[in-house]
């Protein structure tokens, strides 16, 4: 697991972030688990105390969850993973649009453009 | 915790530490900053008793520093800790005798992880070597609060990507960490709170963290404010 | 107390080897003198009377017996006594300061032991006291060694085979080495012991303050010495007026140097616990 960090937003944030997208893209499984708290800290390269802040709040959102001294799992709960898979979309829709709209292009020809970029992406 | 009060030193005419005041808690890696020469050492031997101080204070967990302090606190200075002739496996004994709080166990489960035997003589180890076997002895004890005096100066990368590991592992597990260094580099996300010295005195000190959520700023960047480069 | 005796017999041990070397070396040029001298004397002797026609007795009248006296009283030999005396004479600085410097900083680990930092002192103090111990009693023992090699080398006819006693109280620098008597040996001792202690006191005060420290500690030894040499002074400067027994004045004495002792183990556990730095 490697993680790119911006030394300027909240390392704890960009953890979820990661977690969000792995959930949304179907790469972190429904009830898998996922690394310990040391672990994580370990692989990322980052302080312990930080994963244990992301791994709060997740578990608050209920993302994730933590049955006793086993180690924690993804949320088996379906409604919670499309939520985080729409939210993500959502996002990414939003920041596209608002980067293409100072452009002033109108939607028509933005739909094809994007449908081919995309299958280009789909081919590699 | 480790409360650093408005202390002051003199080396000669020079101030050098002009009214230093900080803290340190259990639990967290804290980072002193600062230039060469600019008295991180001085703070890290006062701390330990190792340098008288002109004025000021330090507590450790609302205490003064007796002699039984140091099965609470450590300090890995930037050179080794004992005489070059000796083995490492000396070196082990020489602490299991003084030290309540050495585990024997921990040193030896150090040792491979850091691929030494304890038959090599300390004067015969690479730098990066001689390096970790001070650390080792350092965490080899179960002590509450570890000082590292620029663990990552001088060494090889690869040394220097063991000794990092170190600092998520158990062996740091809830204590409380001081380094210093004059260059942050790759541990930029494994400090929890900086502390930044210049002209004897703190100039800034804050969680890393917070200040990342709050002012969007990296630890680099406060650096670059509070030091006017 | 546990740790007193773990730290002592490190700083024993420490010095064991250069120790071993020292001696080794006192005894082998010792032995090679005794043996030099002995043949020179047989062989002068045995020309003499061989080839130049003097009888065993002329020759014994003129040049007198060969004895211990002969190779003690010969430069080398003192010689020998001198590089034991200088050797821990450097070695009362080279024990404080070998931790400092020499690319190690050992001494941070020693000054942040679970243990009284005047562990370290009374370590070290004991391990010079126990050197020099040690050096006498080895030389009382080459002193048979010598004496017995002389006996397989000179005839008996040529030979005064003298006590060790005697050899020693015939010498002018063996008795300050080889106390002859109960109160000698204890007033040497006592003497001695002072001595490293003030030189720790001196040496802690340079540690504490460098360049001002120096001066420091030599103005302590100072006024220490003269402190203690004060009763002495006194009863010497009043030769008309004595009011003092010898043994008044030993006493006298011996309590100055107990305070001078103690008032230098106290500065030197202040600047031991507050003042010194690495």
């Amino acid at each position: 697991m490697r993680l790119k960090l911006d030394s300027r937003a909240p390392v704890y944030v960009q953890v979820i972030q990661y977690f969000k997208e792995q959930i949304a893209s179907g790469t972190l499984e429904k009830g898998e688990e996922i690394p310990s708290r040391r672990e994580l800290a370990s692989q990322l390269k980052i302080n312990p105390n930080t994963v244990q802040r992301a791994y709060k709040e997740m578990e608050e959102a209920k993302l994730i969850y933590t049955e006793g001294n086993m180690p924690s799992k993804i949320t088996n709960d379906e409604e919670v993973i499309k939520s985080v898979r729409d939210q993500l979309l959502e996002e990414a829709i939003q920041n596209f649009i608002s980067s293409v709209h100072t452009l002033n292009i109108p939607l028509e020809e933005l739909i094809p453009l994007v449908k081919e970029n995309y299958e280009q992406v789909e081919r590699k | 915790m480790i409360e650093v009060k408005d202390i002051t030193k003199s080396f000669g005419r020079k101030r050098v530490l002009n009214g230093v005041s900080f803290t340190a808690n259990k639990g967290e890696i804290t980072c002193l900053i600062g230039v060469n020469g600019v008295g991180k050492t001085t703070v890290m031997n006062a701390i330990m008793g190792l340098t008288p101080l002109k004025s000021g204070e330090i507590l450790i967990d609302g205490k003064k520093l007796t002699k039984e302090s140091y099965e609470q606190i450590t300090f890995i200075p930037d050179t080794i800790t004992m005489p070059p002739t000796m083995r490492i496996k000396d070196a082990f004994d020489f602490m299991n005798d003084f030290y309540q709080s050495w585990n024997q166990k921990r040193a030896e489960e150090l040792l491979t992880f850091f691929k030494l035997q304890k038959d090599d003589r300390i004067s015969d180890l690479s730098k990066g070597n001689k390096a970790k076997v001070n650390l080792l002895l350092g965490l080899a004890l179960d002590v509450d609060y570890v000082l590292m005096d620029e663990p990552f100066s001088g060494i090889d990368i690869f040394s220097r990507e063991q000794i990092a590991n170190v600092f998520t592992s158990h062996l740091i597990e809830d204590r409380g960490v001081i380094i210093t260094t004059h260059e942050i580099g790759d541990i930029e996300h494994l400090i929890d709170r900086v502390v930044l010295l210049n002209n004897g005195v703190v100039v800034s000190e804050f969680n890393a963290e917070q200040v990342r959520e709050e002012q969007g700023k990296s630890i680099v960047d406060v650096m670059r404010e509070a030091f006017h480069v | 107390m546990k740790n007193f005796f773990k730290l002592l017999n490190f700083e024993l041990n420490r010095f064991s080897k250069l120790y071993f070397v020292l001696l080794s070396s006192i005894g082998i040029i010792q032995i090679i003198i005794t043996v030099l001298k002995a043949r020179a004397y047989l062989t002068r002797a045995n020309n003499a009377v061989l080839k130049g026609g003097m009888t065993q007795h002329e020759f014994i009248e003129m040049y007198s017996k060969f004895s211990m006296i002969d190779v003690i009283h010969s430069i080398l030999f003192a010689g020998t006594l001198a590089i034991g005396i200088a050797a821990i004479l450097f070695y009362i600085f080279f024990i404080w300061y070998r931790d400092w410097f020499a690319k190690n900083t050992f001494v941070y680990r020693l000054l942040t032991l679970p243990t009284s930092r005047m562990n370290l002192f009374f370590t070290k103090v004991i391990t010079i006291m126990m050197s020099v111990l040690g050096l006498v009693t080895f030389q009382l023992m080459m002193l048979n060694i010598e004496k017995t090699i002389v006996k397989w080398i000179i005839p008996k006819v040529y030979r005064e085979d003298l006590r060790i006693v005697d050899m020693v109280s015939a010498s002018e620098y063996l008795p300050i080495i080889l106390p002859q008597g109960i109160a000698e040996f204890f007033i040497a001792y006592g003497l001695g012991l002072g001595f490293v202690v003030i030189v720790f006191t001196a040496i802690l005060f340079e540690r504490s303050f460098r360049l001002k420290g120096i001066i420091f500690g030599l103005l302590y030894a100072f006024i220490s010495i003269t402190i203690f040499i004060l009763p002495i002074t006194i009863q010497l400067l009043m030769y008309e007026n004595l009011y003092l027994y010898p043994m008044e004045l030993l006493f006298v004495q011996a309590v100055t140097w107990a305070v001078i002792v103690a008032a230098s183990l106290l500065v030197s556990r202040y600047l031991l616990k507050n003042k010194v730095t690495v």
